[in-house]
């Protein structure tokens, strides 16, 4: 095959799959038009579900399913979709992150589109470097901290950091610019700009669906993606040859490729087009050894060969390709630090000792220890929730849990028939469950107090029902006492007092969301009395 | 225009300001803002209130819901050609209709199609729902209903929300759910149920779902803000649905144990009566609830039937 029809078909791959995952990552989200059926709605408990396989991505890529594996002895749903890649890499090189990889893509396009380097300096950048050694340093790191009990693969893992950064930084950062204008026209006097206002957010909902999401603590995922991307200008695709985790596994499993870049030594003329155009810095250049393991198949030196002296090519050898350049001191270190990250997560005894009120987490999650072992931290979960109530976790859940789920409950609250963020979890980290097994067992997530300083009625200040009227439970977990209390006019009133039922409470916050005291609502979910954990109960 | 000249930055810019300002102009000059007649002022007209009860077994709630309207004197009465009418039904929980917390379905859709045949250009299903809009929608059937019958859904959207002068005694400007306000036909469809604080949620309390803005604190004052509520959209027509009504646990239920098959459909021009008839198949005497002794106090309606036209149908 010409060198220009592979090239083609790599920029064909490569736009098909990024499209594939911002649609699917755009899908992870109740879809807006939902039709039921209602004769069937009268007679059964409706699991609302997203049909899309919007974890795809995750099933593909074999270091979640190799983590989960290692660390939490859980084989994820779809991870033979993984193992088929692993198996195909074996074959066929790192063809994953020329052709298919959406985060190489997009440092692809971003490299191309404005090279920041020209000519011979570009050449140079494109030479191999030690810091390459880096990815492997990660990827031993991340592995064997899976092995000892805390998977943190997800933080470095390129698809878990590009849905990360799309659906928790980019995407809402786009909507709040939108939701302002969209505001400011709605504002306005003018009926014209008013319908042009509804007609602009109902345009706009495929992409950012019903409502704006925000995520606290987005910002700085937004800022390290930024960062990323810019890296891009000081070598191209910085991420992939020097920090990608995937693409370091990927590299040791080539090691057997029978496609290889053949050098033809007559021909060359030394002009170094093709180091110039190289992506993955793997020593194209005729008279060196090619590094199959930092090569990316993209193809690019194949096509840039004037002279035609370079060529890939299938060939069966017994002989193995060059190996990766791990670098003897990298791998020591990273044997020390796998071992370390999970001692050093295990401090702060959130696992064993102490239990932290603010890390509510969604309802399915399995108990600490085991969450932790299999969270990818990918913020799927966060960026299906209807209500926006699962955020990333910046302290709550120690260093061990960094930008893992939890609830914030003046953001949104966990609704009562809602099962959305069980069915999509890639690794299994919050469980399948479904609406019955919610409202039956029930799954308690943790368990709401009132503070009767803050309370309109406690205070004297006012009736006000609102955190029982939207109790879900039945009969509620919140209930009344009538009582004369004495308000701030000297006045007495006869008035109806919240209390907690503890034994119906599931946690689900509705009442702290939409309590009228704002900023520090009088009735608060804390994580305590929350079923998955047999140490955080409060009840016999 | 002369092709062979490229428009730079600054012209386009310039053209675009230029077309988006004739434009605005324009909309300005068409725009005037007209908020619904506020119902203070008593109307001298006789009111009339249908109740429609289903006796058979297996009755069809449709049927029910256009005897009720053909009792009525026929929708015509109320509903002109090209109207755009706008129902505002009781959508607020993600719930199975059976549990009785939302507007029963088959009476959104037999309305809907009643209204589409008295010549209605549009009809919109329009709430400002507690949990989230999508879930509710899908879950009570309003999504279906809307699907079947062409009926346009009013996802309740932060640019629907606009502040407003509400004239009442006690709330001044709200943030209210537009398209409420911007309907040539306003029909108020509540379920009846129970509540904490109002003792009942009926057609004057369901006028929160049609509001923004921090409504939770109307609880405060809930008699007073909710009839100054009902006085700011005054509906032409009043349907409650007590097919099943929630006697307990209200306003969201979750149990069929807190709900009683009372297969009534209650049907008036008159706010206060309405609610008041609602209010008596509870076991209440209509003055026992607070909104509806404060609503007929300032002039909203009568809950003396004498007054009214009333009719009674059983299917």
């Amino acid at each position: 095959m010409k060198a220009k029809h592979l090239v083609w078909i790599r920029r064909i791959s490569q736009t098909f799959f990024l499209l594939l995952f911002l649609f699917l990552l755009v899908q992870s989200r109740l879809p807006q038009d939902v039709f039921h059926e209602y004769s069937l709605v009268f007679s059964s408990e409706l699991d609302l579900k997203i049909d899309q396989p919007v974890a795809f991505f995750f099933q593909l890529d074999p270091l979640v399913s190799l983590s989960s594996l290692l660390s939490g002895h859980h084989l994820i749903k779809g991870f033979w979709w993984g193992l088929g890649l692993l198996l195909m890499t074996l074959f066929l090189g790192k063809i994953f992150c020329g052709f298919i990889c959406p985060l190489g893509t997009i440092h692809h396009v971003v490299s191309w589109i404005r090279p920041a380097l020209k000519g011979e300096r570009m050449v140079h950048a494109n030479q191999k470097s030690p810091t390459q050694r880096v990815k492997y340093f990660l990827l031993i790191t991340l592995l064997l901290g899976a092995i000892t009990g805390l998977n943190i693969a997800g933080l470095m893992d390129p698809i878990s950091l590009l849905f990360r950064s799309i659906a928790l930084a980019v995407l809402p950062g786009l909507g709040v610019g939108l939701k302002e204008f969209f505001d400011w026209m709605a504002n306005s006097n003018m009926k014209l700009l008013n319908l042009l206002s509804y007609g602009g957010e109902v345009l706009v909902s495929p992409v950012f669906g019903y409502g704006y999401q925000s995520y606290q603590t987005a910002w700085f995922i937004g800022l390290i993606f930024l960062v990323i991307l810019f890296m891009n200008r000081i070598r191209p695709r910085f991420w992939c040859r020097v920090l990608c985790p995937l693409g370091a596994l990927l590299g040791i499993f080539s090691r057997m490729s029978m496609l290889r870049l053949e050098k033809d030594h007559e021909k060359c003329t030394k002009c170094t087009l093709c180091a110039k155009d190289c992506q993955g810095a793997a020593t194209p250049v005729p008279g060196q050894d090619w590094e199959n393991a930092e090569c990316l198949l993209c193809f690019n030196c194949f096509d840039s060969c004037p002279e035609g002296a370079l060529a890939f090519r299938f060939r069966w050898s017994p002989k193995l390709n060059k190996g990766p350049d791990m670098g003897r001191r990298a791998v020591l270190g990273a044997l020390a630090a796998g071992i370390s990250i999970p001692l050093l997560g295990r401090l702060d005894g959130q696992v064993h000792k102490v239990s932290e009120p603010r890390l509510i987490r969604p309802p399915g999650s399995l108990p600490e220890k085991d969450f932790l072992t299999l969270c990818q931290r990918c913020g799927l979960c966060m960026k299906v929730c209807p209500t926006n109530v699962i955020n990333p976790t910046l302290v709550e859940a120690g260093m061990a849990g960094f930008w893992t789920p939890r609830l914030i409950m003046i953001q949104g609250y966990c609704e009562y028939t809602c099962t959305l963020c069980g069915g999509v979890c890639p690794t299994g980290a919050i469980r399948e469950f479904s609406v019955k097994e919610k409202i039956e067992r029930p799954i308690v997530i943790g368990s709401a107090y009132v503070d009767r300083g803050r309370c309109l009625p406690w205070s004297g200040n006012g009736p006000c029902i609102v955190c029982e009227e939207h109790c879900p439970t039945s009969p509620k977990a919140i209930y009344f006492r009538k009582e004369i209390v004495t308000g701030p006019d000297r006045k007495s009133m006869p008035i109806q007092l919240p209390y907690m039922d503890l034994k119906k409470c599931v946690g689900c916050g509705i009442c702290e969301y939409k309590c009228p005291v704002r900023g520090r609502p009088a009735i608060r979910v804390i994580s305590a009395g929350e079923s998955r954990s047999l140490r955080n109960r409060i009840l016999l | 225009m002369d092709m062979n000249h490229f428009i730079t930055r600054r012209t386009a810019l310039k053209r675009l300001l230029k077309i988006s300002g004739s434009l605005a102009l324009y909309a300005s000059s068409a725009w005037s803002f007209r908020g619904p007649g506020s119902a203070w002022a008593k109307s001298e007209k006789k009111g009339l209130i249908v109740e429609g009860v289903g006796q058979t077994e297996g009755y069809s709630v449709r049927e029910l819901t256009r005897k009720v309207l053909e009792a009525a004197g026929g929708i015509t009465r109320f509903v002109s050609r090209g109207d755009v009418v706008v129902i505002k039904p009781n959508l607020s929980w993600a719930r199975r209709p059976d549990l009785g917390a939302t507007t029963n379905p088959e009476v959104l859709e037999g309305l809907i199609e009643i209204c589409y045949e008295a010549g209605a250009k549009k009809v919109r299903i329009a709430d400002h729902t507690i949990h989230d809009a999508r879930r509710c929608f899908a879950i009570t059937g309003a999504a279906t209903v809307a699907k079947k019958t062409n009926a346009d859904l009013i996802y309740p959207r932060s640019s629907l929300m606009k502040n407003m002068k509400l004239n009442g005694h006690r709330l001044d400007v709200w943030p209210v759910f537009v398209p409420l306000v911007e309907a040539d036909k306003v029909i108020n469809l509540p379920v009846a149920k129970h509540h904490s604080l109002s003792t009942l949620t009926l057609g004057i309390k369901n006028w929160i779902g049609a509001v923004g803005g921090r409504r939770h604190a109307l609880h405060q004052d809930i008699h007073q803000s909710t009839v100054d509520l009902a006085q700011f959209f005054n509906p032409t027509l009043i349907l409650i649905d007590a097919t099943r009504i929630m006697i307990k646990n209200g306003p969201s239920g979750g149990s069929l144990s807190d709900v009683a098959a009372k297969n009534t459909l209650i049907l008036s021009d008159d706010q206060v009566a309405a609610d008041a008839l609602a209010a008596m198949l509870f076991g209440y005497r209509p003055e026992e609830i607070g909104s509806i002794s404060l609503a007929k106090k300032w002039g909203l309606g009568t809950y003396d039937f004498r007054q009214l036209d009333q009719k009674k149908v059983i299917l």
